[in-house]
């Protein structure tokens, strides 16, 4: 609050200089006829300029007084910890369970509050089953997240899919442990 | 079968390797027909029924100038061509270690014949090597050890045109024109394989630190392994890379562009990159397929919707359709040509299971061919079956569905999980990914014996083999 004060006294104090200071802009209208006697050419040294007030001591900037990072973050610092977080699914699965379109519901209000983001869903799958299913696999489960956001309001132009398959498995593990966190829906922010 | 007798004199093929990796061929003596479109069904593929398998010897070539440059080409000639002529199993190779102890003759008939016989050998290959100009020239000739008439000569031709820089492709082309003339047998010698690597690992661009993301890029290698080198460097994701008839140019599958589409490339020069289906984020395909006309490529997309279809495009970006455009509560994915392009096969989970189905190239005549547990990754051979991926894991076996018999065949021994068959031109291997070793590596074994497993691949993760065609000439 202090800080406020400050920004506000120097505001008003820069504003009152201002008020007091030189001529005013000129008017619009026709040309002011130059009075009679006023030599043609210009004269030889132009008038002193108005004085200036003193530059006002400098500010550091502030962030900004919402204490809002997402809104000033890029996507790739976004992406780093997002507030997006993926949805997870059974073996050889595309149906969202009740965790899921709870997770769904909790992305789609993050969505509503930025709601100029445009995301990206990738569906991915674990390393069981053969790469080719997978890939069509991951798409069925990028394009399950994305209806449910769909029938939440989000609009459709916001959100991408893509499936990556198997290709990109979160955990490199061989056992269920690592399958079922490599069973995913994935956001990513691709612009805000 | 014996070897018919073939005289040098006066009848020279001459073979000009130019500065490009593939042989151009110059044109022999005397009238000369085109080759015959490979009849494989006329191959006796019974090794049983073959009968007698010669035995073969084949010591290193002689070098009458001495030249330790044109020496050192000719060993690895001769290396590479007893190990492509043992990769068909046509002949017996007696292995070049027993016989290295053998007293090297400097003419056919210098040849210590009885020292072979000990081996066991029915023939031994001669090969001299001389220059001309900056090329050299094998002379190689097939010498009876034994039979009635010992020392008589079998075989006689000389190759052109090899290159000191370039002993493997020399060994390879006479590899298979020997296969040709004395078993009638199409080699794959020159063929190439297609696959999909992280060995070099970067990071994918734009991909936050603490996300999963090094990048796969497409690689090619000769049909042996040899000369393996990287054909993309987009730092992304790319996968399922396909040869063409020619054997000049790869579809394959990128994210490079954010999602998946398929990318057409010439690695050997010939034009540029294009994406002939024009994917974007509501179309997205994979898994794309030349014609064997090589005029269409089919492919998987799921053009928005929630199933992946069948669609084909002309290689030029013209001629866009869906072949399975009524089916939008199914996924029908991982297309595959007949050999006369009059047919695709594919995958369809319409029934609830991953299975196989055949259709005409026009998405007509929509027919189930296989119906096992869980069937993917069809190919179709040249041979009358299709390869494909058996089983809905853990572990996946290759499998082999006869179209003639109807029957299927599992392949692979059941060690490691096996996938993503791709079938040699002539029928008689698959390359495949197999993961018997720990990580993802390519694999050949023979057909129809699943025999005489073949490591391609070391470095990194390896997936997704494409055996190209012959290469065209």
């Amino acid at each position: 609050m202090i800080r406020l004060h400050r920004w506000l006294v120097t505001f008003v104090a820069i504003a009152f200089v201002a008020a007091c200071s030189g001529n005013p802009p000129p008017a619009a209208g026709p040309d002011p006829t130059p009075f009679p006697g006023t030599p043609a050419a210009p004269p030889a040294t132009p008038p002193p300029p108005p004085s200036r007030p003193p530059e006002p001591p400098r500010v550091p900037v502030e962030p900004s007084i919402t204490a809002d990072p997402l809104a000033t973050m890029t996507p790739e610092e976004i992406n780093q910890n997002s507030p997006l977080l993926p949805v997870f699914f059974l073996y050889d699965s595309d149906q969202l369970d009740d965790a899921a379109r709870q997770v769904l519901s909790d992305n789609a209000k993050v969505l509503s509050r930025y709601a100029s983001w445009v995301i990206t869903i990738e569906g991915h799958c674990d390393e069981r089953g053969t790469p080719e299913y997978n890939l069509a696999l991951g798409d069925r489960r990028a394009l399950a997240a994305k209806n449910f956001l769909l029938s939440l309001g989000v609009q459709a132009d916001r959100i991408r899919t893509v499936s990556y398959g198997k290709e990109f498995p979160f955990d490199p593990g061989h056992d269920e442990t690592a399958w079922s966190r490599n069973r995913r829906s994935h956001f990513m922010v691709v612009s805000k | 079968m014996t070897f018919r007798p073939t005289l040098i004199a006066g009848a020279v093929l001459g073979v000009l390797f130019a500065a490009t990796p593939l042989p151009v061929p110059l044109s022999a003596v005397g009238p000369q027909d085109p080759p015959p479109p490979q009849r494989p069904t006329q191959l006796d593929l019974s090794m049983g029924g073959r009968g007698y398998q010669p035995r073969l010897g084949l010591p290193d070539f002689v070098v009458p100038s001495g030249d330790a440059d044109l020496t050192a080409a000719a060993r690895v000639v001769a290396e590479v061509l007893w190990a492509d002529l043992d990769f068909e199993k046509e002949f017996y190779m007696i292995p070049r270690a027993d016989s290295a102890r053998i007293p090297p003759a400097a003419t056919p008939l210098a040849l210590p014949l009885q020292s072979w016989v000990q081996l066991g050998a029915d023939f031994v290959l001669f090969g001299s090597v001389r220059r001309i100009g900056d090329r050299f020239e094998v002379d190689l000739r097939s010498i009876a050890a034994r039979g009635r008439n010992p020392g008589s000569q079998e075989f006689g031709r000389q190759y052109q045109g090899c290159t000191i820089d370039n002993p493997r492709a020399c060994a390879h082309y006479i590899a298979d024109d020997f296969h040709k003339e004395t078993r009638g047998l199409d080699g794959v010698a020159q063929t190439r394989l297609a696959f999909v690597s992280n060995r070099d690992g970067a990071r994918l661009t734009g991909r936050p630190l603490n996300e999963p993301g090094n990048s796969k890029e497409i690689y090619i290698s000769d049909y042996d392994g040899a000369n393996q080198r990287r054909v993309t460097a987009n730092q992304n994701l790319n996968i399922a890379p396909n040869w063409s008839p020619d054997a000049r140019s790869l579809v394959y599958t990128s994210w490079e562009s954010g999602f998946q589409d398929i990318y057409l490339i010439h690695p050997f020069g010939g034009g540029p990159r294009s994406r002939p289906a024009a994917g974007s984020d509501r179309m997205r395909n994979m898994l794309g397929a030349w014609s064997p006309d090589a005029q269409r490529i089919a492919f998987a997309s799921n053009q928005g919707s929630e199933r992946t279809d069948i669609w084909v495009v002309n290689r030029d970006g013209t001629g866009l359709r869906n072949l399975t455009p009524n089916t939008p509560n199914w996924m029908d994915n991982r297309p595959t040509w007949s050999p006369d392009g009059t047919k695709i096969a594919f995958t369809s989970d319409r029934s609830g299971t991953n299975q196989i189905y055949m259709m005409a190239a026009d998405g007509t005549g929509v027919q189930r061919i296989i119906s096992q547990q869980h069937s993917d990754a069809p190919t179709w051979s040249p041979l009358h079956y299709i390869a494909f991926t058996l089983g809905s894991g853990p572990g996946h076996d290759i499998a082999v569905f006869d179209l003639l018999k109807g029957e299927v065949r599992v392949l692979t021994d059941g060690a490691g999980s096996n996938g993503s068959p791709s079938v040699a031109p002539n029928g008689r291997h698959i390359a495949f990914t197999t993961t018997r070793w720990g990580r993802e590596q390519i694999a050949i074994i023979d057909y129809p014996t699943g025999r005489n497993y073949r490591r391609i691949t070391q470095a990194g993760t390896n997936t997704y083999p494409s055996w190209s065609p012959v290469p065209a000439r």
